[in-house]
């Protein structure tokens, strides 16, 4: 009966996302880096036997949309026919299929009765690949070759026996061994949890049922897609903007991107954007189309399950060389401040036609920093690796949020202060939002970002950090203003305090201060058409001042009564009208 | 005549079940929930019940209900956060995950205390607990003024790292109470001694919102059982599955949050163990479907508890101790509607008690599962809550045709549809509860109850390979027996972090002796003879390195080397069944948990002997859809006419006045000697 069939592809659907789901916990859970068990910085899918995405576990998107291309990189170099059971293979190459060298691949071919009936797949975040400096990637670089170990696809396990060459070889060439291999072993653990779940579904409805649900989730991902696509805006829409630097140099590097939407097609022309850097900036090919795909799926099907046929109209265009397509051996290891920005041209470009589905710009980069060293007390490394958190953007009918991880992060959290000071040696002074530097104003205000200061507690420690978008804040939409810079400030004894935005393996004394702050986002619509109360309670909550209510907002507040003055705001926003700023 | 009364406030109705002690005799009654004052309609279904207060020698009452309507409706107290300079904002920022991933406009949980009554103190502890600044208590006397001018109903005191040392929380409590003119104070480290400050800031901030409400009712209650000639200290239900004194209660109202379920969880262990079965619950009600495991006799407890999580929002979390259930939207009054791909989906909606299901006629149209379950003939439209209530199948039907109609589908097609889903949809929680967390189903008997558990059960059970379900007694009101079975108990937790060696084995022991000493003194202080007192003790334990830990059981006296190789081994086949893999690295301890509980004197199940006929008497045969074979004839019987020891082949129905028991072809069905209704799938 082909409604019950309907059913049960649901049912098949829905176990494989929990297959997904299973092997991303069990890694989380097993891991013994912080970045994977406390930040989560992994994801986890499952692919046909083509290499095609079926499903997913929400983790980090920038990451998801880059998992059917490593698989595909796997089949590629070992042929249809070139795997047995009991193989995992292991891939981390930007140019082809990865993002930089930290993020390793590891992929299993699930087998079922003699054939592949899918890879199981997880990316994640190892902390430390060997390479120039301590947590592998780095602000300074300027070939691939500086920022650790570079894995083309290989067996790391043949037929379930684990490749001792290879195992010695990663432990003679990074700094935490017992981490870094603990972590394989996890993530290798994992994969075989995933594929469990598959052999045990394809022994509940049979092989060729599995198959033809997976070729339906895919056929029905692309058929909602093109009825989405139907209600976007269609045209061709143009936008650009700037990254801070080259990684290297002060010289910035200009973006450009031009979409054209149709009935059928959502094409992300990228050419015209600048040449590949020498710094570590570059966004290999595989993470511009993981980058284009996650905000392509935010304006088709937000919240539907993930295959690739919700990809199959979206096309995406960048020249070699150019620092969306880098070419070897270009560095890439910060490659999220140039990533960040293919996602945030489409999105700049949309929103004003789709506001109900996107906010003004946000603070956009991942402000990804280390703190590494030698722990006085225990005589082992410690690195503590972190995305930061910052301010959103105002939207249709709502103020931005604040303290919120970037867009290429997702289920992603930001590290206990409280569990840090017991696993690292640093105290923590401070943690709350960053109200000084303020957010877009507007309608709809941006959200604000975070202050967070480290104190060195140990005799010396190196900190790396890259804080994109510190030069040119995120964009405002409908008359709403700018966000505010990333950036950090370093104290150090006997020196003036240096405000920066990057800073590679830079050495640090016991009580040295690491002051980081993060922006705020874009505001939406103009300013003075905020409800004076919505003013006036972020004065009460401390968010606006006096000051700033009445500058930038037109709203004059009694500061006795605490209360909206509705006349002299009245004339306020009246003069600020007839005097154009 | 003493009688044990336990009552279960649920959203809808509030269930009485009274146990008399002398005759071994059961009552039931079930009436209205009174939002408007919860104990009203407590003491209302005493009332009703007959019982003279003065007979009570037991009283365990719920607060989940409220705690949970308070937070999701945000009528709470006006509540003023007290923390340590510098972390002002740690409430709001959260751990800044984004969980509905591709949401471009996504909104975070909205903490509970605006920023405006965020007050920061100077003070300063370290992560070993000792002091790097001391508390300025000019500073809490601003605070106090600021309470007191803006008319806080209640204060919570959270400061980062009080869960090494309190001292300065307790510092602070001193210098408030005095100066406030609101009595209701929570301090983190009374609610949570585990690291990380987000999750113990709003553990405190929620228990602190929902306190003046939980701390009324409490009190109403009490006074209102005392009126009724009560003499007996009363008890309220946690979801750590014990239940407190109500003194206990008011402190920590936050402890009840999903209280309400766990009556039946505790329900069915019982049943679970004098069946000689290890069970899985399913419990359906009106708006949901809850399931939970029990595995060695014992509740699996969740402490990664959040209030609001699903797929798309984090949620709020909860440092507590929570029966681990899982919640799903599928429950009789769920609705069935098509997305608009075309594919039919149930739930969450639900049509609720109002305006209820189509067929109920009480203003619903949309089609709900009580209506497919009327289309396809399992419900009787005359028989409904024992006939009190008549169902015209005519509106179901119409419901069901509008929405068959958007799949070209006719409208007995799609009620057919739509019960298949909701099977689905809870084959996925009960796999949540089982095969996620390395348990197989097929070991597994099913306890089935609520109004719809037992429609549902046989289905579930022949995906999952469940061989045996249990329909306990009066289904409809088998959460507030459950209660009945609860003891008194109380979760103490330290974190420590040191590795598991002998070196460490006098801190431990240390430990351990400190918190059971505290478990004393609470148990105490509620009347329980030593000899009443047990104790379960558990490590926290994890691989050096890893983050994550699991609850390994110890023994209370861990002296000596032995007994640290077997925590350890222990702990490596936990690992191994929860993560199919063992390491060969040292292992270290990272929190210390105490479970004290205080026995309460337990009604056993009696079996009673079955007649020498025992034939079930078959009332009539109705036409009933059960599987892909369509419509046929069935047998139905009602239950009380069935003795025990008789035997009932499937296909056949069963009914009662609050639920319907399904079974399909094949099944064999008796009722045992403790008057359970049986079915070998």
């Amino acid at each position: 009966m082909a409604k019950l069939s309907d059913f049960t592809l649901d049912i098949i659907e829905s176990s494989l996302i929990a297959s997904a789901e299973e092997t991303f916990s069990a890694f989380g859970r097993a891991s013994k880096s912080p970045v994977i068990y406390e930040v989560l910085d992994y994801a986890a899918g499952l692919t046909d036997a083509d290499g095609l995405l079926i499903a997913q576990a929400n983790g980090v998107p920038g990451f998801l949309g880059t998992l059917d291309m490593a698989v595909q990189d796997c089949i590629k170099k070992f042929g249809k026919d070139g795997f047995s059971p009991g193989d995992i293979c292991i891939v981390n190459i930007p140019y082809t299929s990865g993002t930089h060298l930290n993020d390793v691949n590891l992929i299993m071919p699930v087998f079922v009765q003699g054939r592949i009936v899918a890879y199981s797949a997880i990316k994640g975040h190892w902390s430390e690949v060997g390479g120039m400096h301590f947590g592998s990637w780095t602000s300074d670089s300027t070939e691939i070759y500086q920022e650790g170990l570079i894995f083309p696809p290989i067996k790391l396990f043949e037929k379930g026996k684990v490749n001792q060459a290879m195992v010695d070889m990663i432990r003679a060439n990074v700094r935490t061994p017992d981490m870094t291999l603990g972590d394989m072993e996890a993530h290798a653990a994992s994969l075989r949890v995933g594929a469990k779940r598959i052999e045990d579904m394809c022994k509940k409805y049979g092989v060729n049922t599995i198959l033809e649900a997976m070729d339906r989730i895919q056929k029905k991902g692309e058929k909602l897609t093109k009825l989405r696509l139907k209600e976007l805006p269609h045209g061709t829409f143009e936008v650009e903007d700037t990254v801070d630097d080259d990684g290297i140099t002060d010289i910035p590097v200009p973006v450009r991107a031009r979409i054209t939407i149709s009935d059928d097609e959502f094409i992300v022309d990228l050419r015209g954007s600048g040449k590949q850097a020498r710094g570590s900036i570059n966004c290999p090919w595989c993470a511009t189309v993981s980058a284009a795909r996650a905000i392509f799926k935010a304006v088709t099907d937000t919240h539907g399950p993930v295959s690739d046929g919700n990809f199959r109209a979206l096309k995406v265009l960048a020249d070699p060389g150019t620092i969306f397509n880098p070419i070897p051996p270009a560095p890439t290891s910060t490659y999220w401040e140039s990533m960040a920005f293919i996602t945030d041209l489409v999105w700049h470009a949309l929103a004003p036609m789709i506001p109900d589905k996107l906010s003004a710009g946000h603070f956009l980069s991942v402000c990804a920093t280390i703190v590494g060293g030698m722990d006085d007390r225990t005589k082992q490394p410690f690195a503590i690796v972190e995305p930061q958190p910052g301010g959103w953007g105002g939207a249709l009918g709502k103020d931005g949020e604040s303290g919120l991880v970037c867009s290429g992060d997702g289920e992603t959290y930001i590290m206990s202060n409280e569990v840090m000071e017991v696993r690292y040696p640093i105290v923590v002074e401070q943690y709350s939002l960053n109200i000084g530097d303020g957010s877009g104003k507007g309608k709809f205000r941006g959200g604000f970002g975070i202050m967070k200061d480290y104190r060195i507690n140990n005799s010396n420690a190196s900190f790396t950090s890259s804080m994109g978008r510190s030069l040119y804040p995120c964009w405002g939409m409908n008359g709403g203003g700018k966000g505010t810079p990333n950036y950090f400030i370093l104290e150090k004894a006997n020196q003036a305090p240096r405000r920066l935005r990057k800073v590679a393996a830079e050495s640090l004394q016991a009580h040295d201060l690491i002051r980081l702050r993060t922006g705020g986002g874009g505001g939406f619509g103009d300013p003075l058409e905020r409800d004076p109360e919505r003013v006036l309670n972020d004065v009460v909550d401390g968010y606006v001042t006096v000051e700033q209510a009445k500058n930038e907002y037109g709203v004059a507040i009694d500061e006795i009564q605490m209360k909206v003055n509705l006349g002299a705001t009245k004339s306020l926003r009246n003069s600020f009208l007839s005097s154009p700023k | 005549m003493p009688v044990r009364v336990a009552i279960d406030v649920g959203g809808t109705f509030t269930d009485l079940c009274a146990l008399n002690e002398a005759t071994g005799e059961y009552a039931f009654v079930k009436d209205s929930t009174t939002p408007e004052n919860y104990a009203a309609g407590v003491i209302n279904v005493v009332r009703k019940s007959g019982i003279p207060g003065g007979e009570m020698n037991r009283f365990i009452g719920t607060g989940s209900t409220m705690v949970i309507n308070a937070l999701t409706e945000r009528k709470g107290a006006k509540t003023i956060l007290v923390t340590t300079k510098g972390f002002r904002d740690v409430l709001e920022i959260g751990r800044s995950n984004r969980t509905d991933i591709y949401n471009f406009r996504y909104e975070k949980p909205k903490p509970f205390v605006p920023r405006r009554f965020r007050y920061e103190v100077d003070e300063r502890t370290s992560y070993k607990g000792e002091e790097m600044r001391p508390l300025i208590k000019d500073d809490v006397l601003k605070v106090a003024e600021a309470c007191n001018r803006n008319k806080a109903e209640a204060i919570a005191i959270a400061f980062y790292n009080a869960y090494a040392n309190p001292k300065h929380e307790l510092e602070c409590y001193e210098i408030l109470k005095n100066k406030v003119k609101t009595p209701y104070i929570s301090m983190s480290h009374e609610l949570s001694r585990e690291w990380r400050e987000y999750e113990r800031v709003n553990t405190t901030v929620l228990n602190a919102f929902v306190q003046p409400k939980v701390h009324q009712y409490l009190t109403t209650l009490e006074l209102e059982l005392r009126r009724l000639g009560a003499k007996i200290g009363a008890h309220v239900m946690q979801s750590n599955g014990g239940v407190a004194t109500f003194e206990q209660g008011r402190k920590t109202p936050i402890y009840q949050v999903e209280s309400g379920p766990i009556g039946g969880v505790i329900g069915a262990q019982a049943i679970g163990k004098a069946i000689g079965a290890d069970v899985i619950t399913l419990d359906v009600g009106g708006t949901t479907a809850k399931t939970s495991l029990i595995d060695s006799g014992r509740m699996k407890i969740n402490t990664e508890y959040f209030i609001g999580r699903n797929q798309f929002f984090s949620g709020y979390p909860v440092k507590a101790p929570v029966v681990d259930i899982v919640e799903i939207g599928a429950g009789g009054g769920s609705i069935a509607w098509v997305d608009e791909l075309g594919s039919l989906k149930v739930g969450p909606q639900s049509a609720g008690a109002d305006p209820g299901p189509a067929c109920q006629n009480k203003g619903g149209t949309d089609p709900t599962l009580t209506d497919a379950f009327v289309l396809t003939g399992v419900i009787d439209p005359n028989y409904f809550l024992g006939g009190e209530i008549k169902l015209r199948p005519e509106l179901a039907e119409k419901a069901y045709r509008e929405v068959g109609g958007k799949m070209h589908m006719k409208a007995i097609d799609a009620a057919i549809g739509a019960i298949e889903i909701a099977t689905a949809n809870m084959v996925n929680a009960i796999k949540l509860v089982s095969v996620r967390r390395g348990y197989d189903p097929r070991d597994f008997a099913m306890v089935a109850f609520g109004g719809g558990g037992p429609m549902f059960a046989v289905a579930l059970a022949q995906e999952l390979g469940i061989k045996k379900v249990v329909v306990p007694k009066v289904p409809g009101v088998f959460s507030a027996w459950g209660m009945l079975m609860t003891d008194l108990r109380h979760d103490y937790i330290r974190t420590k972090v040191v590795g598991l060696e002998s070196s460490n084995l006098g801190e431990l022991q240390g430990t351990l002796d400190e918190m059971k000493k505290e478990g004393t003194k609470q148990l105490e202080s509620e009347g329980i003879k030593a000899s009443e007192m047990r104790y379960e003790g558990f490590f926290d334990i994890r691989y050096l390195g890893q983050e994550h830990t699991i609850p390994t059981p110890v023994p209370m006296g861990v002296k000596s080397a032995d007994s640290l190789a077997l925590i350890r081994r222990r702990f490596h086949d936990l690992h191994f069944k929860a993560y199919t893999f063992n390491l060969n690295d040292p292992t270290e301890v990272v929190n210390i948990r105490v479970v004290a509980f205080g026995k309460v004197k337990k009604q056993p199940l009696r079996p009673s002997r079955a007649p020498r006929r025992a034939r079930a008497k078959q009332s009539r045969m109705r036409s009933v859809y059960l599987d892909e074979s369509g419509f046929k004839r069935v047998p139905v019987y009602s239950r009380d006419s069935i003795p025990v020891g008789a035997k009932i082949q499937g296909p056949a129905i069963i009914e009662e006045p609050t639920a319907t028991t399904i079974l399909k072809k094949g099944n064999l069905m008796t009722i045992d000697r403790y008057g359970n209704l049986v079915v070998e799938v």
